[in-house]
């Protein structure tokens, strides 16, 4: 067709460099509220880390000894007020410590239907357990031995 | 990025693209350098620049005669190395043609493709030691197409499991290099997968994974190999396939893609199939590596076949499927529109590796994972586990490619 008449086809011309400018450009906003969950003390750190950092709607929190929720540096959450309002979680872990708090907050984010993700810093397999208990519920598992996969993440997904 | 490229083997061309010995020259154009390509009258292969270090014609008219490519604007003459070996208008016995040296680089066959390096001749790598081009011959199947974006962006479909359930769900039912396995209907029947993924020595390793019969999870691995390597998980006892997209420059790649069974001939109808444009092969323009549907004819989009559930976005062919939807996202997707999602996980993180492996290249110059020839073992596999297995510690052996084996597939 396009080349019996020695024109472009729609094709071609839509997917040129030139008709590419003419997108429309508008800023993308923040869509998500996140909450970045640290499973362990060390994880904690990670957090506290990329908590530093400017975000427009994540809210970091850790568990404590006894698998209850903190926002870093305060008090005590009962885990549903911590995830209300959520639509993506995302779990750090660098050991099994933190295994029943990840069940609880995978069941949780599942009921609710809130999507979970998963990031097990490490190297080798020291969380396997907690890998294990995000499986049935993390959307996706990163395992990585480098911490700034995490940032990588909440800024690819503009939380 | 192209700095990042030059450490690494990549294929240049087709073995079939210069099939005899004195035969014509062939361009070629790779990470934005116009060469040009010729086997001589030793069968050798040289890959050397476009232009003649005269007067700049291109060599492409060049007369492939007697050990070396000839000018035939003025009779100069190289060999495979780009040396220049005769200057007809200086004097017998002048020395003036051993200072005249085109750039060039290695060019070598390795199963059906020809690779070259294209770095500084002091780091040249080993040869690659992907599986698909060491098998024997009857084994394994190669084609290529011209695709018209960014070579990450063709690539990053490679990696992205997740669309297969939406835009090559005709293909799962019907396609001779897919069709009919166990692995298609947990495919079909799940189409929400969760993935994991973990660094491998050469890059990554995607898992996607889907519910199966109860307590059983399907899943799907992914090798990717740095830069550019990719294999798709097996379907049953069909060959397994991947791909390499090489860049050609910034709005243009070449995508190879491969069929090869570990441990048995490539039937005949098999072959046929992949000659024909099934699976991950495309059907081209007789003579060119151009596909026959493509952006100037919107790529022969049937919106009724659409509508009766042959394809999924009217257009066929998986390898059509996958490069329409890449080339109109334009030459270079802007990614600062882009909204990801936590299953882009593997997207991300490929995008973080490859960014690293630059600046650690130019900062420090490290050499890149994917280099070493051992990263290149590796191997899709398809397998069904236990819910509460890793498919990390379940499939090490799965997906490491050991000659002689048969892949791990459902």
């Amino acid at each position: 067709m396009s080349l019996a008449t020695g024109r472009q086809s729609e094709s071609a011309r839509a997917a040129s460099a030139a008709e590419a400018r003419y997108r429309i450009d508008v800023p993308i906003a923040p869509a998500r509220a996140a909450r970045v969950v640290a499973l362990d003390d060390r994880a904690a750190q990670v957090a506290a880390r990329l908590a530093a950092h400017r975000w427009a709607h994540a809210e970091f929190l850790r568990a404590d000894a006894v698998g209850e929720l903190r926002e870093l540096g305060g008090g005590p959450l009962p885990l549903t007020a911590a995830l209300i309002g959520a639509d993506v979680v995302v779990v750090l872990a660098t050991e099994d410590g933190g295994r029943d708090t990840a069940e609880r907050i995978g069941r949780h984010c599942f009921r609710y239907g809130i999507t979970t993700a998963g990031v097990v810093l490490g190297q080798g397999f020291e969380a396997d357990d907690a890998v294990a208990a995000l499986r049935p519920y993390a959307r996706v598992l990163l395992l990585s031995a480098d911490e700034s996969d995490v940032f990588e993440l909440l800024t690819a997904l503009r939380v | 990025m192209g700095e990042l490229f030059r450490q690494y083997w990549i294929p240049a061309m087709l073995a079939e693209e210069l099939p005899e010995t004195d035969g014509p020259p062939v361009r070629v154009k790779l990470l934005s350098e116009r060469l040009v390509a010729f086997r001589d009258s030793e069968g050798r292969y040289g890959l050397v620049d476009e232009f003649c270090a005269h007067r700049g014609a291109s060599l492409w008219f060049g007369r492939n005669e007697q050990g070396g490519l000839r000018c035939p604007y003025h009779g100069w003459k190289y060999d495979v190395s780009g040396q220049c070996l005769e200057v007809p208008s200086e004097a017998d016995n002048s020395s003036f043609c051993q200072n005249v040296k085109l750039t060039s680089y290695p060019l070598v066959k390795i199963g059906d493709v020809l690779w070259t390096y294209m770095g500084d001749a002091a780091t040249q790598p080993p040869l690659p030691e992907f599986e698909w081009t060491h098998v024997p011959a009857e084994q394994t199947y190669t084609s290529k197409r011209w695709q018209q974006c960014n070579w990450l962006q063709a690539f990053e479909g490679g990696i992205d499991s997740s669309h297969v359930t939406f835009l090559h769900s005709g293909g799962l039912k019907t396609d001779p290099l897919f069709k009919g396995a166990k692995g298609n209907e947990y495919n079909l029947n799940d189409t929400k997968p969760f993935f994991e993924v973990a660094d491998s020595d050469g890059g990554l390793f995607v898992g996607a994974r889907r519910n199966a019969e109860d307590g059983t999870y399907y899943w799907r691995i992914t090798p990717w190999v740095m830069p550019a390597f990719t294999m798709v998980p097996p379907r049953g006892d069909h060959p397994v396939h991947g791909h390499f997209w090489v860049p050609i420059d910034d709005e243009n790649c070449w995508t190879y893609s491969f069929d090869y069974h570990p441990v048995r001939p490539l039937t005949e109808t098999e072959r046929q199939a992949m000659v024909d444009g099934h699976g991950v092969h495309s059907k081209n323009i007789p003579g060119t590596y151009r596909p026959m549907a493509n952006m100037d004819n919107d790529y022969l989009i049937d919106r009724e076949a659409q509508k009766r559930g042959e394809t999924y976005s009217g257009v066929a062919g998986i390898a059509m499927q996958d490069a329409s939807l890449q080339e109109s996202m334009g030459p270079i997707v802007d990614r600062s529109k882009e909204r990801l999602v936590p299953a882009d996980s593997g997207i991300i993180k490929a995008r973080q590796k490859l960014r690293k492996a630059a600046v650690a290249l130019r900062d420090e110059g490290v050499t890149p994972p994917g280099v070493d020839p051992e990263h290149h073992r590796v191997r899709s596999a398809a397998v069904v586990l236990p819910q509460a297995e890793s498919f990390l510690d379940s499939c090490r052996d799965a997906v490491k490619a050991v000659p002689g084996t048969a892949q791990h597939t459902v």
